[in-house]
């Protein structure tokens, strides 16, 4: 038994995958923004195992960074989306997205 | 012609790519927190309770960060301990606080159920702390960069750390300006 770069890979889409239908199924906004950073750290993640057991090894400093920087743009893209379903929440009362239909109306 | 192509062609071939972790003490702990990252992130995404939805990412997010420790450098596995998880939930938990989420905190400051979750947390801190620096990590064993990371950061990425130090200023500014009662009474006027 061995952990290499196929594993992490599939973990890394596993992870992209739940992300994905978080943001795309759930009605909820904050099951949405749990979503989208699950999607984020999947790619992370990615990033990390090319850098530990691909061609990526040869300076393998370069996938941390993408990390890195991929977990700082998703924790500022957090902090604006929690902010957003705080005003909006303020105005419905609700965090479930279909009841923001009524904005447009 | 093709020798020449040939020729050039082998210096990407010379040598292997990175041997995969064969320990197995290792291995196992790698899949045990591959499988934690996935069950949890699940959980998170299909749990109806909003509060333990995030106490489930917040799961994934620290385990994600375990992760970081046994194949990335070291920064990378505060960085996500410390601040990513801690963000990410703290800001979660802070909207639902805002909201109707959660119930609001007492209003004396050192009430008793203050004390004991800072009596808890710090226990904690110290439990994790003596384990931290009394174990050695398997990030040494499985040959993980742990070096340079820092020094990337500081040289090689230096207009990209600039433009994450505007970005998250920017962002902390937009959350501010969004949040501010005294805006949103003006704008809904």
């Amino acid at each position: 038994m061995k952990a290499g770069l196929s594993l992490m890979l599939v973990a890394s889409a596993a992870l992209l995958t739940i992300g994905a239908l978080g943001l795309v199924v759930k009605r909820n906004v904050v099951v949405m923004l749990i979503g989208s950073q699950l999607m984020l750290t999947a790619a992370g993640l990615a990033f990390v195992a090319f850098a530990r057991f691909g061609l990526g090894a040869a300076n393998a400093n370069n996938g941390a960074a993408v990390a890195l920087f991929a977990g700082f743009a998703g924790a500022g893209g957090l902090a604006i989306g929690v902010a957003m379903a705080a005003v909006v929440y303020r105005e419905h009362d609700t965090f479930l997205n279909d009841e923001y239909e009524s904005v447009a109306d | 012609m093709s020798t020449e192509i040939e020729s050039l062609a082998v210096p990407l071939l010379k040598g292997s790519l990175p041997s995969a972790i064969t320990d197995q003490p290792a291995v196992l702990l790698i899949y045990l927190l591959l499988l934690l990252i996935v069950g949890s992130a699940l959980a998170g995404i299909v749990l109806r309770n909003l509060v333990f939805a995030i106490a489930a990412f917040s799961v994934t997010m620290a385990a994600v960060a375990l992760l970081y420790l046994m194949v990335a450098p070291f920064l990378l596995f505060a960085v996500q301990l410390l601040v990513f998880t801690t963000v990410s939930a703290g800001l979660l938990l802070g909207l639902l606080r805002r909201t109707s989420g959660t119930a609001p905190a007492p209003d004396s400051p050192f009430s008793p159920e203050l004390i004991a979750g800072v009596a808890v947390g710090t226990a904690l801190l110290a439990l994790v702390g003596v384990v931290v620096s009394a174990t050695n990590w398997p990030v040494r064993i499985s040959g993980g960069t742990n070096q340079g990371l820092g020094g990337s950061l500081a040289n090689q990425y230096v207009v990209a750390v600039a433009v994450v130090v505007v970005m998250l200023a920017s962002a902390a500014l937009g959350t501010a300006l969004l949040t501010s009662q005294r805006l949103a009474r003006r704008f809904s006027r």
